[in-house]
């Protein structure tokens, strides 16, 4: 029997001359979970669009049960049988639960859309996959999780037979992972097959039968999840043995930053975060634990002044940084490296010495009487480039011509060359490849050494164990569990109290928050 | 490094031959379209088109009539940059004009019109009513998050009628007649070529030309506003606060469409106000400032060919029978192609032609986002 | 004063009302679809000032209806162009509608010119028809309020029948129908329908020529209804007090009838003073829609700041 999906010497080269896919082969049989992993800009992302219809291939050929097809937009390959669910939700926020689920496929009576037997096939579907989720309430009020379910359903109710999962677990707890794998057994128990795009190894292994490994563009292997472990995968992974080890904080030194009986309010007025105590010390790093959304955000945007401070303190330096703007704070020693490097970090149209000053217009070294010093922003520029060696043509070239892991390093270098006192950090490693992420730990550990505190906040688990020296969970707003992060502790213990399944006593929490 | 800068230097050089040729070959496109229509719709189509290609330099007057025009294009599409770099689509140039204009016309007719005050006065004048009449829509936007396209247009219909009145009720030179006192000689700019209307507007608009670029470029309001105009979430992150640039922006594009308003009703062409003077050319200053990429050095070069565009059509309107509003469909076309990203006509064959050659070369200036 | 209430109250000023809202109401309408697409349209001046000029010259030589099909066409032809320049080609779609707004102004006067062979800027020498009022005059029959509602509902125009039918056919539209669906998914997160196979390009092309058509529908009805014939920019800002009036009808189709209605009056209002008050400026009175959209429209953002504080109160 031929397999269920085939892609055979599949190329892709993008405009612009990024070679993304270069040889790529995946056998994928019928009932089978296949997990297809790689680093980041290995092209994974590249490969399922192709087969989703989103980018059309150079070369190579696509094959569903034997027969060659080409697909030129998403909906051939709906028809076709194929469903993806993509790491970014394509959910209307405003539209209801059972909206999301057939828009584009909608049930008609006659020029009418026919609600009633929309919200019955959402029902009768989360039945029978099990995938619990009310049909009526609009998604934007939904949790990240159930957003999930209803991508899946989405997929599911437009007969997928094959559905693709773009690094699904990235935004999950660890318990909900859990649940959703129940989900995946559930799917392929009733004949589905999944294909599962992941860079996390121990999830890969334990959801998948079959992996497909790939690097640089190519793949470079096909393997059952049984012959292999998370070694030899991770260096098939990355060509050669990683070890992605950082040391721990050598002495702690003075209070550098104290919140005390923190609240934040967000643009409706609904708490972000409830009564937050929380103090930061020199040369440590303090990691924000927490399912996103559970208000690590708005204590960072609360301290660097982005969302205002609705009630309590918090102290820089002993100074009340709540009256003060972002400038002044900035003058304080705060420095921020935000979430979305090209939605707040940069100006992708401004050239790299701009980007690098811009934080800085009430710096005399750069701006005299209300006019730039254009050799002094400069020099400034062609230093930094220097020292945290990002690749651009000049200091004049805009950001937006530069790769995601160069534009990362400018936005590194401009927080750090002054060397802060406290650092806010958030995702700094988010879409950045395994290069560019050793140099961005060694530079937060090199701030940290040189005694700084840093606040860091990331969706990835493995990244704020590999960092924190203390760590603090976040569950809806508030400080739930605190720890000293010490070998034994693991993501599913974390994941325990992200999800408020359980919540330390002050007692148990003291030790770690002082 | 040096070689870095070489090549640096080079790919911005490329970048600006792009442009240049982009904005040349929509220029000749609209041509084109321009000569079909006169073509089919005039009785003698290359006498109207020999006019409108050569007349404006055939005599000194003409020439002084398209110089005029470059000078007040000049500035409209200034105005227009400034708002287009900080992304903000304030449509309010022409209603600054009337009310600079107004503005103007009540130091010119007052006391003191008759003295060597009356020039500067009037400017500042001017360029504070403008200035006013930005400020609003920008306001509206900071503090309400009021739409700023429809108040600003908005405002445009109230200036005009406020100018229709004003002119009707208080300025008249003798009533029924739409225009006011001639003002006193002292109080109209001095033109700079006898016996024509260049005047003392276009070193008020070369002037302009280097503020604007001095502001945008050289000062750290100019890099707030570009930056806030790139990115404003990153602005605000970076401590710049967003809305004061973008409400400063506004204002200032609304004291030099009051300053447009003084160069109109205390230039040569008029020295009085009268109803409706504008005729339409404030709008005009989108497609200027669009062809020069909002940059402000290039919006005099940009001004110039299309001040000849337009004083040529006005002619061609005089002397023949097709009327001068074809250059507003001409206008249409250059900015429809200006502003989007179309390719030469052929530049697929071609490059199916050298294919390959195409496929080797590194394409790091195409590939680079807007 | 009393006058002015009297008038404001006869149902004299309520049929001008009704006349007046309608141009506005429709090319409202015509912003709204657009809008909720996500393809905001600030061309609808000039679709509206073109579907004028094509409606007038088409009724020269054929009935009215027909004129008012071919106002409808230029209209949407004009928003399948700004969709092809805006969608296709990459081009900002403000800058666009201003390109065809500034195309609208100058090539209507250029077109009527060579159609009348050199008229500058009116239609004078042009035999154009007008929109047939509907005669409801048999209401009179109706004892009591029969005369009445004569006096209220008939002799409008057969549009303005339309455009009260429209608001209802458009809200149907978009909330009853799947491909409401997908225009109000496309224009609040064009990812998600993209992802679910709709063919988001062309769900905003569609949206941008019915959008244009409407506006061209508008024109009609104000070149041979309110007025007949045409003159030089003879829209006089309503296309931007319609774009005004969408967001201030928050972005609903009912809420776009009440403020095309509350404009609609106004000028209502401009019309009928200057026969009260002889005196009073009329550049003044001309400019009351003008100064009633801007202070509409900042009201309605504070009051929209306002209610998003007060709600979230009542929530927490």
């Amino acid at each position: 029997m031929a397999p269920l999906l085939e892609a055979i010497g599949i190329g892709k080269t993008y405009p612009g001359g990024v070679v993304a896919n270069d040889g790529v082969n995946l056998t994928v049989s019928a009932g089978e979970v296949h997990a297809v992993v790689g680093e980041n800009g290995a092209g994974k992302s590249t490969l399922m669009k192709i087969l989703f219809g989103i980018e059309r291939p150079d070369r190579g050929e696509l094959r569903l049960d034997g027969k060659p097809v080409s697909f030129t937009n998403p909906r051939e390959a709906i028809d076709a049988g194929i469903g993806m669910v993509f790491q970014h939700f394509s959910l209307v926020p405003s539209f209801s639960v059972y909206e999301n689920v057939v828009l584009g496929s909608e049930p008609k009576a006659g020029i009418k859309f026919d609600r009633r037997q929309a919200i019955e096939a959402v029902r009768a579907l989360s039945e029978r996959f099990r995938l619990h989720v009310d049909p009526l309430p609009p998604v934007g009020q939904l949790p990240v999780g159930q957003q999930q379910r209803v991508e899946i359903l989405k997929a599911l109710y437009r007969d997928a037979r094959i559905l693709i999962l773009d690094e699904p677990t990235a935004v999950l707890a660890p318990q909900e992972v859990e649940e959703l794998f129940i989900a995946v057994r559930a799917l392929v128990e009733q004949g589905r097959t999944v294909i599962f795009i992941a860079h996390k190894l121990p999830e890969v292994l334990e959801i998948s039968n079959r992996i497909t490994v790939m690097r640089a563009g190519k793949t470079v292997g096909e393997v059952g999840a049984s012959e292999v472990t998370e070694k030899s995968l991770a260096t098939m992974m990355v060509g050669r043995e990683v070890a992605l080890r950082v040391d721990r904080a050598a002495t702690t030194g003075e209070t550098v930053c104290e919140i005390k009986a923190l609240w934040v309010k967000g643009e409706v007025n609904q708490t972000l975060v409830e009564d937050l105590n929380l103090t930061v010390r020199a040369g440590e790093i303090v990691g924000l634990v927490g399912v996103e959304g559970n208000g690590q955000a708005a204590v960072l945007d609360a301290i660097s002044g982005l969302r205002p401070i609705a009630q309590g303190v918090a102290y820089l330096n002993s100074i009340s940084v709540g009256p003060l703007s972002v400038l002044e704070r900035r003058g304080l020693g705060l420095a921020n490296i935000p979430e979305d490097r090209i939605a707040q970090g940069l100006a992708t149209g401004a050239s790299v010495a701009e980007n690098l000053v811009a934080t800085r217009l009430a710096d005399t070294r750069f701006v005299r009487r209300g006019l730039l010093d254009l050799k002094a922003i400069k020099a400034n520029a062609e230093q930094l480039i220097e020292r945290f060696s990002v690749r651009v043509g000049g200091s004049g070239a805009a950001v937006g011509t530069l790769s995601g892991g160069n534009m990362q390093k400018v936005v590194v270098a401009r927080e750090l060359s002054e060397r802060p006192k406290l650092l806010l950090v958030s995702q700094p490693t988010r879409g950045v490849d395994l290069g560019a992420t050793q140099f961005i730990w060694r530079s937060l550990t090199d701030a940290r050494d040189a005694g700084a505190a840093l606040l860091l906040s990331s969706a990835d688990l493995s990244e704020l164990l590999a960092l924190s020296d203390r760590l603090v969970v976040f569950y809806r707003g508030k400080i739930v569990a605190a720890f000293i992060n010490q070998d034994d502790l693991t993501p599913e213990t974390l994941g325990t109290y992200m999800l408020g399944l359980a919540t330390q006593t002050q007692e148990e929490m003291r030790l770690a928050l002082k | 490094m040096s070689t870095q800068q070489a090549l640096a230097r080079q790919s911005r050089w490329a970048s600006i031959r792009k442009e240049a040729q982009r904005s040349i070959t929509a220029l000749l496109i609209a041509l084109v379209v321009a000569f079909i229509v006169v073509l089919f719709t005039s009785k003698t189509p290359f006498e109207a088109l020999n006019i409108m290609l050569t007349a404006p330099i055939s005599k000194p007057r003409t020439i002084g009539l398209w110089i005029d025009d470059v000078a007040k294009l000049t500035v409209t599409g200034l105005a227009f940059s400034l708002v287009f770099q900080a992304r903000q689509f304030a449509m309010g140039v022409q209603g600054q004009v009337y009310v600079g204009a107004l503005a103007s016309t009540y130091v010119a007719l007052s006391p003191l019109g008759p003295t060597y005050a009356a020039i500067p006065l009037g400017i500042i004048a001017a360029m504070l009513a403008g200035g006013v009449w930005g400020f609003i829509p920008g306001i509206a936007k900071a503090k309400l998050g009021a739409n700023e396209i429809v108040s600003s247009l908005m405002l445009n219909y109230i200036a005009i009628e406020l100018c229709n009145f004003l002119v009707r009720v208080q300025l008249y030179e003798k009533p029924g007649v739409l225009t006011s006192t001639p003002f006193p000689k002292i109080a109209v700019f001095p033109p700079l070529f006898a016996g024509t209307r260049i005047d003392l507007g276009l070193i008020l608009a070369l002037v302009a030309v280097l503020v604007v670029w001095f502001a945008l470029y050289r000062t750290a309001w100019g890099l707030k506003l570009r930056l806030v105009g790139h990115n404003a979430k990153f602005a605000e992150y970076s401590g710049i606060k967003s809305t004061v640039i973008m409400v400063s922006a506004m204002t200032c594009a609304g004291a030099l469409g009051g300053m447009l308003g003084a160069m109109f009703v205390q230039g040569q062409t008029y020295g009085k106000l009268t109803v409706m003077f504008e005729g339409g050319l404030a709008f005009e200053g989108i497609l200027v400032a669009i062809v020069a990429r909002s940059r402000p050095l290039a919006v005099p070069v940009v001004a110039l060919f299309y001040g000849y565009l337009r004083q040529g059509a006005q002619l061609m309107n005089i002397r023949t029978d097709v009327p001068a509003e074809v250059i507003g469909v001409v206008t249409a076309i250059i900015i429809l192609l200006v502003s989007s990203s179309f390719s030469m006509p052929g530049k697929t064959w071609l490059t199916g032609l050298f294919n390959r050659r195409a496929d080797a070369a590194p394409v790091a200036v195409e590939g680079a986002p807007k | 004063m009393t006058e002015l209430l009297v008038t404001i109250f006869s149902t004299a000023f309520f049929v001008t009302v009704i006349r007046t809202s309608t141009p506005l109401l429709l090319a409202t309408l015509g912003g709204l679809v657009a809008d909720l697409s996500g393809a905001l349209n600030v061309a609808l001046e000039g679709q509206m000032l073109v579907g004028c000029l094509t409606a007038v010259i088409v009724s020269v030589y054929a009935p009215w209806y027909v004129a008012v099909v071919a106002g409808v066409g230029a209209g949407a032809l004009l928003g399948l162009v700004m969709a092809f320049f805006a969608l296709r080609l990459k081009a900002d779609i403000i800058l666009v509608g201003f390109a065809i707004n500034i195309f609208a102004s100058g090539g209507t006067v250029f077109a009527l010119s060579l159609a009348t062979g050199g008229d500058k800027g009116t239609s004078i020498n042009l035999v154009s028809k007008a929109i047939p009022p509907v005669d409801l005059s048999f209401l009179s029959a109706i004892p009591g309020i029969g005369p009445f509602l004569t006096a209220m509902f008939s002799g409008h125009s057969v549009l303005s029948w339309v455009a009260a039918f429209l608001v209802f056919a458009i809200w149907y539209f978009l909330y009853r129908m799947p491909w409401g669906l997908w225009l109000r998914g496309v224009g609040e997160y064009p990812a998600a329908p993209e992802a679910a196979g709709i063919p988001v390009n062309t769900v905003r092309t569609w949206s941008l020529i019915v959008s244009g058509g409407l506006a061209g529908l508008g024109g009609a009805q104000l070149a041979m209804f309110n007025y007949v014939g045409f003159a030089r920019d003879m829209t006089g800002g309503r296309g931007f007090i319609a774009l005004g009036a969408v967001l201030l009808g928050a972005r609903h189709p009912v809420g776009a009838m009440l403020a095309a209605l509350l404009f609609g009056a106004f000028e209502g209002l401009s019309i009928v003073m200057p026969g009260l008050f002889a005196d009073a400026p009329a550049e003044l009175i001309r400019m009351i829609p003008f100064v009633v959209t801007i202070l509409a429209l900042i009201l309605f953002s504070y009051r929209a700041q306002q209610a998003l504080r007060a709600k979230s109160v009542a929530k927490t």
